[in-house]
């Protein structure tokens, strides 16, 4: 690089690499700090140094695994849920169909809601309208109390999930959809290549980069989730639902255990910046430059 | 450290006599008129229920002496993580509130000494919230739970062992009522109808850190044996508790579905959002082998960050002195935060039935002590409730077994 | 397509929209009910339309203040992402070096972080960068807008810098032999053509920092600072909700995004009419 363009790129670059500097990677060593530390996270009382005693601590934590667990399954059913709909929706909103518009707005409606209170609109969902629709049409196999269920309570949570990040994803799949040139899929129609074929052939590879996105955004969104757990199911019944943010979240702030919590953090971290890196180095591998 | 002295945990009769004695017309409000102009402060508290009647109690407080105090808010359950966060950032409030027990000793290293303050020396004996001798906060005032019941479908005669108890619950599962409702949340589940074996402990702090050492085992204690059979009888006979919310549990209490509720006096507020009730509602306790009080503690504590500078330290003082000895503070305190106060000066008029209830068994000494502001921390949510989860949802799980799942979890939260 | 077939595929928009705003349903009926209709029916509509809870969730939650204050802190933030993510993920596409990959893999990387783990730290190095540096960053807006834009920098380099491999890298070459900076050429040239992008990053931000409770709950204290999020903290008791209240707040809470989003989309639509994305 020559001496200029140091200059420019520096002159680009360091104003926003200065506050993510100061405003997470600072903080995140700092934590990584912690990670060695006994203490019960209120400032003025004593931290002592142990070593690697939380990183031993937490390889026994039975609870700790078997929340990691259900967070690997909560992320995979939510990862494939939550991208099948969001692409499904974005290609039905940009058909240019009288409806579209609106249904644009409503599958990104549940995206403007935010915070806790989701989780307790949810709650009436699946303990007082699924019950009613049990009572009413019989099929109380299906329409029953979700959230007293263990593996139906993380389905809830799947549900939930996806409900509010489909429409997340659907917004990214249609600016990559308007990116493709319109003449592509013309030049296609005329050569006879049926909906499909146009689907497979020529979208889809040229929407990788938009598939990227949407799935690391998932993934990440779903590994952190903890507003959602904690106002739908507390991560209950019997800790079922206990997922990850949570499980750290508890042992920070309900237990007490500052660097305990911390050495979970960061060794999930390392586990999923590890999957995850090499699911965004492959499909950035098979993105289509054009 | 002992941060409060055990016996403080027993409310004798004798205290509460003594705090009733002091009830009458004493009053000695009559030195905040100084004028003195003290710095601004900030106030954080965890009760969001009186948020807004502090609000304007700051406001008359600087109407009345020129001096500003302001209301930090914070939703629920997210006020122990703000604080602490608060605290880490050096943006400590100056005037902040701690639970009782295992919350006000983590928090320990804040305290400010409060034992000279005038108004220290109104708290009701045993109620302070001590440092060795040192008294570092002032109570809200007293809460207390039992058996919450509707007088037009029990009658307390009824309900005074294992045997006519379960009898009871039974008659009302025949008749298609809810004879008991717990809910799902952690402490309307178990953390507060396990306090009962605890306090009937000859020394429940003791008893409590024996089982933390593993000496003891409640699988082994008569009372928890007991205790087992209370929740069998309640998994059998009522509604499944993981099935109700504290609105739905109060809701079907309110309009007569349940006949008793294991709640708080604080549940009154709920119920007067139905209006009238057409019934009459009483407390009673939990006749858990042979109880028969309800239990009655201090659930929050005022207390003053030491970390503040000197002038915010004096001007916190005189705040909380206002609060606690003027006629404004005073009737902020008993009509608007509806606390059943505390304090020898402070008179307790117009209470609520419920209310009325803890507080005339807090006078007559007829109270058992909140032994679960001794557990070890984040234990009722981290470790007993899912056990009890477990419990309510497994439909083959044994008293018994549960009770080991209990001992277990105790365990594992005690570490 | 005939027409049966858009028909068809319109009635099934029709009725997944529909299942998609039952809960949105919800939060609207029972803002306008009392505890003792809620707990008769959460389904039903309510027994009368009064907008009794709205006044007075206004009123409780200083509305005005409370929206000037998100309002301020979300325009402010979000115009910073960006404009600096949009540079720095540029420089980072056009540079291709080991430098720019390992920069554009950190970024990446800490959007795997739970917040809760990077809260304390975080405010002890803000408590460090007032003391030391006498810049005020707690309870400040100021300092809520710089860690809002730390906090979202990663999503939208991330966006932008996906998006940027695909612009043609011709134009700019073109511009720099007719002699413009970089500067020029990426204010002139790429920014213009990052419109969609542009816009999605914003509604995704604004949306995220609108909504915000948590990160703004530990950096502000007082009333007078109080975003919309925050100001509906009197409504949520530690064991029951006043639901009434908190749905009325909550309504209130996001017409303003609602509306933004549907200037917004009109937006891109637009642009896309025109040809003008690509």
């Amino acid at each position: 690089m020559s001496k200029s363009n140091k200059g420019w790129f520096a002159l680009f670059t360091v104003p926003l690499l200065l506050v993510f500097t100061t405003v997470v990677i600072i903080p995140f060593i700092i934590g990584i700090g912690y990670s060695f530390v006994s203490w019960d996270g209120i400032p003025a009382n004593p931290k002592v140094f142990v070593g690697f005693d939380n990183y031993a601590t937490l390889l026994r934590d039975d609870r700790f695994l078997t929340s990691a667990w259900h967070t690997i399954e909560f992320t995979v059913l939510a990862l494939i849920l939550v991208n099948v709909l969001g692409l499904a929706f974005s290609l039905l909103v940009t058909m240019k169909l009288r409806v579209s518009n609106a249904a644009r707005t409503m599958f990104f409606m549940p995206n403007l809601i935010g915070g806790l209170i989701l989780g307790y609109i949810w709650q009436f969902i699946f303990t007082d309208v699924f019950k009613y629709l049990g009572d009413k049409t019989g099929f109380d196999s299906v329409f029953f109390n979700w959230l007293i269920h263990p593996q139906f309570a993380l389905y809830a949570m799947v549900i939930v999930f996806t409900w509010q990040m489909a429409g997340y994803t659907m917004i990214i799949y249609i600016a990559g959809i308007q990116g493709i040139p319109d003449e592509l899929g013309e030049a296609a129609r005329v050569d006879g290549a049926n909906l499909w074929q146009r689907l497979t052939r020529i979208i889809f590879p040229l929407l990788m980069p938009s598939f990227t996105i949407c799935l690391f955004l998932t993934l990440s969104g779903a590994f952190k989730i903890f507003d959602v757990n904690l106002s739908l199911t507390k991560g209950g019944p019997n800790n079922a639902t206990e997922l990850f943010a949570m499980n750290i979240f508890n042992e920070i702030f309900g237990y007490g255990h500052y660097g305990l919590g911390q050495a979970k953090a960061i060794i999930f971290f390392v586990l999923v910046a590890a999957v995850t890196m090499t699911q965004v180095i492959i499909t950035k591998k098979r993105e289509v430059q054009y | 450290m002992k941060l409060v002295k055990r016996t403080s945990v027993l409310l004798t009769a004798t205290a509460l006599v003594s705090l009733l004695a002091a009830c009458g017309g004493n009053s000695n409000d009559n030195q905040q008129a100084g004028g003195e102009k003290l710095k601004k402060i900030s106030l954080f508290q965890s009760k969001v229920e009186i948020a807004e009647p502090l609000e304007a109690l700051a406001e008359t407080y600087k109407k009345e002496t020129g001096n500003e105090v302001e209301v930090w808010g914070s939703a629920g359950d997210a006020y122990m993580t703000q604080l602490q966060a608060k605290l880490a950032a050096g943006e400590g409030p100056t005037i902040f509130s701690v639970g009782t027990g295992a919350e006000a000793i983590k928090f320990k290293s804040y305290y400010a000494d409060l034992s000279n303050e005038a108004f220290a020396k109104n708290i009701a004996p045993d109620m302070a919230l001590k440092d060795g001798d040192k008294i570092v906060g002032v109570p809200y005032g007293v809460e207390g739970f039992g058996l919450v019941y509707n007088k037009s479908l029990v009658d307390p005669k009824d309900v005074s062992d294992l045997a006519s108890f379960t009898k009871t619950l039974e008659k009302f599962k025949a008749e298609g009522k809810n004879g008991l409702s717990l809910s799902q949340e952690a402490y309307f589940l178990i953390g507060h109808i396990i306090n009962t074996p605890f306090a009937l402990q000859s020394d429940p702090q003791g008893y409590i850190e024996k089982l933390n050492k593993g000496e003891v085992k409640m699988a082994d204690t008569k009372e928890f044996q007991e205790f087992a059979k209370f929740m069998e009888a309640i998994k059998t006979n009522t509604v499944n508790p993981m099935e109700v919310k504290y609105d739905t549990q109060m809701g079907d209490f309110a309009t007569g579905k349940t006949a008793m509720v294991h709640q708080g006096n604080w549940s009154y507020g709920m119920l007067s959002d139905y209006g009238d009730l057409g019934f009459e509602v009483g407390m009673m306790p939990l006749p858990l082998a042979g109880n028969d009080k309800i239990a009655v503690g201090v659930a929050s504590n005022w207390v003053v960050n030491n970390k503040a500078d000197a002038d915010q330290i004096k001007a916190a003082s005189a705040f909380l002195n206002w609060m606690f000895t003027s006629e404004a503070g005073k009737k902020a305190i008993v009509d608007e935060f509806k606390f059943i106060p505390a304090m020898t000066n402070i008179d307790a008029a117009n209470l609520d039935p419920l209310s009325q209830t803890v507080f005339e068994a807090t006078k007559a000494g007829n109270t058992i002590p909140w032994a679960n502001n001794y557990f070890p921390q984040g234990v009722i949510i981290n470790d007993l409730a899912p056990a009890t989860q477990e419990f309510f949802l497994s439909k083959d799980m044994t008293g018994e077994q549960y009770l080991k799942n209990l001992d277990a979890a105790w365990a594992k939260g005690a570490k | 397509m005939n027409k049966a077939s858009r028909t068809s595929i319109s009635a099934l928009l029709a009725l997944l929209a529909l299942a998609f705003l039952s809960p949105i349903y919800l939060m609207l009926v029972n803002s306008f009910k009392d505890r003792a209709e809620l707990y008769k029916n959460a389904l039903a509509l309510p027994d009368s339309f009064s907008f009794q809870y709205y006044a007075k969730a206004m009123d409780k939650m200083n509305f005005m203040s409370a929206f000037g204050n998100s309002l301020f802190i979300t325009i402010v933030s979000v115009a910073f992402v960006v404009v600096l993510a949009s540079m720095t993920a540029w420089m980072l596409v056009r540079t291709d070096n080991r430098l720019s990959r390992i920069i554009f893999l950190v970024f990446v990387s800490t959007m795997l972080i739970p917040f809760q783990t990077l809260m304390m730290p975080l405010m002890q190095v803000m408590d460090w960068i007032r003391g030391n540096l006498h810049i005020p960053m707690l309870n400040t807006r100021g300092g809520l807008i710089y860690m809002n834009i730390g906090f979202h920098a990663s999503m939208a380099v991330f966006l932008f810098h996906g998006f940027i491999k695909s612009v043609p890298i011709a134009l700019e070459e073109a511009a720099t032999l007719d002699g413009c900076t970089k500067f020029g050429v990426f204010w002139r040239i790429v920014f213009p053509m990052l419109k969609t992008i542009t816009i999605t990053v914003a509604i995704l931000d604004v949306i995220a920092m609108w909504n915000d409770y948590l990160l703004p709950s530990l950096t502000l204290s007082d009333k007078g600072l109080r975003t919309i999020p925050l100001s509906t903290f009197y409504f949520f008791g530690e064991f029951t909700i006043q639901w009434n209240l908190a749905m009325a707040g909550l309504t209130l809470t996001i017409i303003p995004v609602v509306v933004f989003y549907m200037f917004a989309q009109k937006y891109i639509i637009k642009g896309i009419a025109a040809g003008a994305v690509k």
